[in-house]
């Protein structure tokens, strides 16, 4: 099955849009990683999407990133049309209007946490005191106000995936896109993060989560299930996993 | 991305590894140094032959025979084959503007005895009473010597290179040969040192004698001369006097021409040879002329040492870039733009190249400083040196930079973050 593109008008304009998007590798076997796939992201939404390897996860979050263009098809970043932009454009799509969260955190080792969290404004042209007061109230927010000048390096999986998100934010995203963000952690540091996803899904983000973990996507409102590189079903999550974790753990130094 | 913060993103990734910074550095640092110690050391040398020659003889014109093919220094003594008369230095002495034709020959001594202790190997300058004057040279104590007596005059560290230091009224024994008579000589006067001995120079260096002699009776060495019939003494030198030093030019044009119209000298000079008429001036820009072609060589050699620094950091950088390939692949996925990604590596470049730059001025400066030191020159630093270092730092950061950074920038993002 696959999902209808957009069309009607009173419906709040999507972040996401794909339509009849088709991703084909020119190495290897000509088997297309994304075979007319579509789906749209309303603003606010809070989508997993999941699938066995191969099913096209990654292909769909390198679109929606912007880290890559389709073979065929329309990808829509909030209302701009990516598959005609420019590696600049594109780049300022990441820049300004996507926030990453990567399975690994990705983190600069060099750089201390509130310089990473900064990172992005620098590339955004954000003056100094402003970036580093914004970047010292998002760690505070994610509960890192006195881990502001570690270094990754001395600082815990579930620490540096609060900076990551953190940092995610830092351009003030139209969408949040976490590419399995518990995968390197232990559960009940898993259940931290995907509680402060939560929260910030809650307070109007729209997210995008790529999970294998059937555990982790229940925390969204809707699982995609992409099987062959095309959507297979969309569930809408009738209970919502809400971790046991109260509000206030999420500020642990886990 | 803001200029100074971009610098200390890549001044970080620098100080994270600093042992390898300063290896990578290394090319550039002693290409540096070595520009600016043997430039400095190739000037201070310059000064220092400048001031030697400077002093008394700059109304001086010096006369001598050269060979077509050497390029001899005239006017540093020695050299040249002996053809002018005494019938020349008169012709010279007559010319208007001339104050005085001073001939000057020499005489290799096997050895120079005083009491019980003998020197051996001695050049004795073989000249007129006149030539101190010309010379601008004065008596520490005593005279010139006299023509037709057995008279010398030494210098002070002639004066003091035997056992006993020689005074004026000793009497020194001149062996002009193995199996030649010793001859007597009067010590008549001893001269005062010059500024530039005194003060000890490379190519005055205070440990080095001069003893002068009168032509008569020490200077046997006489041709036939074709202009008066009769045998004369032959000098291979001539020192001729301006009577001021701003008609030098001119008198060099006059004495050019009195020398090819009715000189013996252009009579009896061999195949090969010509005749140099030479002022301060073209004895200082010969001087200049090699000292420069020695530091074109040095530089050149310090461009090759330059071109290897700059290989060694786009080397390094390029390991650099395949290192931090992951950390590219982040900065560009949360909107690094290609030109964030080349500043980035290019300021990493720029500033190895720079350090190793400012390193090697010091190192340049100070090798310099223990190298005239050593050899006795005056420390002669061009400031001009530091800017310079401070450009070739930057251009070869900037050369050394660009592909490594240009290849950062075309990392995809996608690779990059896969990679482990």
């Amino acid at each position: 099955m696959t999902a209808d593109p957009p069309s009607a008008e009173d419906e709040p304009p999507a972040v996401v849009s794909l339509v009849n998007v088709y991703k084909v590798y020119r190495r290897g076997e000509a088997v297309p990683a994304l075979d007319g796939l579509s789906l749209s992201l309303p603003r606010g939404s809070y989508t997993a999407v999941m699938g066995p390897s191969g099913s096209g996860k990654s292909t769909l979050l390198n679109l929606v990133g912007c880290l890559d263009r389709p073979t065929a098809g329309r990808v829509e970043i909030d209302g701009r049309d990516a598959t005609t932009l420019d590696e600049d454009a594109l780049t300022a799509i990441r820049r300004e209007t996507v926030g990453f969260v990567f399975q690994t955190f990705n983190l600069m080792p060099r750089l201390t946490a509130v310089e990473n969290v900064a990172l992005p404004m620098l590339f955004a042209g954000v003056p100094g005191p402003e970036r580093r007061q914004r970047a010292l109230d998002l760690l505070g927010s994610v509960g890192l106000a006195d881990r502001v000048e570690h270094r990754p390096n001395e600082l815990s999986g579930g620490q540096r995936q609060r900076v990551a998100i953190a940092r995610a934010l830092a351009n003030e995203p139209a969408l949040l896109l976490a590419d399995e963000p518990t995968g390197n952690l232990d559960s009940e540091t898993g259940s931290t993060i995907m509680a402060l996803i939560g929260r910030l899904a809650e307070a109007g983000n729209t997210v995008l989560l790529v999970t294998h973990e059937r555990d982790v996507a229940e925390h969204a409102e809707r699982i995609v299930h992409l099987l062959d590189g095309t959507v297979d079903r969309i569930e809408t999550v009738s209970r919502r996993r809400v971790d046991d974790v109260e509000e206030d753990v999420v500020g642990w130094n886990s | 991305m803001e200029l100074l913060t971009g610098l200390g993103l890549s001044w970080r990734a620098i100080s994270d590894h600093k042992l390898r910074s300063m290896l990578t550095t290394l090319g550039v640092v002693i290409g540096v140094a070595a520009v600016i110690t043997f430039v400095t050391l190739g000037t201070s040398l310059q000064a220092d032959v400048v001031n030697t020659l400077a002093g008394g003889d700059q109304n001086v014109v010096t006369v001598t025979a050269v060979s077509d093919t050497q390029a001899g220094i005239a006017g540093l003594g020695g050299g040249g084959t002996a053809v002018f008369t005494q019938h020349d230095v008169a012709l010279l002495g007559r010319t208007p503007g001339v104050a005085a034709a001073v001939p000057q020959g020499g005489l290799a001594a096997a050895g120079v005895g005083y009491r019980n202790d003998t020197v051996g190997r001695q050049w004795i300058t073989v000249t007129t009473p006149a030539y101190f004057e010309a010379q601008g040279r004065s008596f520490a104590a005593g005279r010139p010597f006299q023509e037709g007596r057995p008279e010398v005059v030494l210098n002070a560290q002639a004066a003091t290179m035997f056992e006993e230091n020689v005074t004026v009224g000793s009497n020194v024994t001149i062996v002009p040969g193995a199996t030649q008579r010793p001859v007597n000589a009067t010590v008549v006067g001893i001269l005062r040192p010059t500024s530039a001995e005194s003060g000890g120079t490379l190519l005055s260096a205070p440990d080095r004698p001069a003893i002068y002699a009168p032509t008569d009776p020490y200077y046997g060495r006489r041709v036939s001369s074709p202009a008066t019939g009769s045998y004369q003494r032959v000098y291979p030198e001539v020192l001729v006097v301006a009577t001021d030093t701003t008609n030098v030019e001119s008198l060099k044009g006059r004495l050019q021409s009195r020398l090819a119209a009715s000189s013996d000298a252009h009579l009896i000079l061999p195949e090969g040879y010509h005749l140099s008429v030479a002022t301060y001036q073209d004895r200082v820009s010969k001087l200049r002329e090699i000292s420069s072609t020695f530091t074109a060589y040095v530089v050149g050699i310090a461009l090759i040492s330059l071109v290897v620094g700059a290989i060694g950091i786009a080397n390094i950088m390029l390991a650099n870039v395949a290192e931090r390939r992951r950390e590219i692949g982040i900065m560009k996925a949360i909107g690094a733009r290609n030109r964030d990604v080349v500043q980035l590596f290019l300021n990493e470049a720029v500033l190895l190249g720079l350090l190793g730059a400012l390193l090697g001025t010091v190192v340049g400066v100070a090798g310099a400083f223990v190298g005239t030191e050593l050899i006795k020159l005056p420390f002669v630093m061009d400031v001009v040196w530091l800017p310079v270092a401070i450009a070739v730092g930057v251009g070869v950061g900037v050369v050394a930079g660009l592909y490594p950074a240009w290849s950062a920038a075309r990392t995809d993002p996608i690779e990059a973050l896969r990679y482990e």
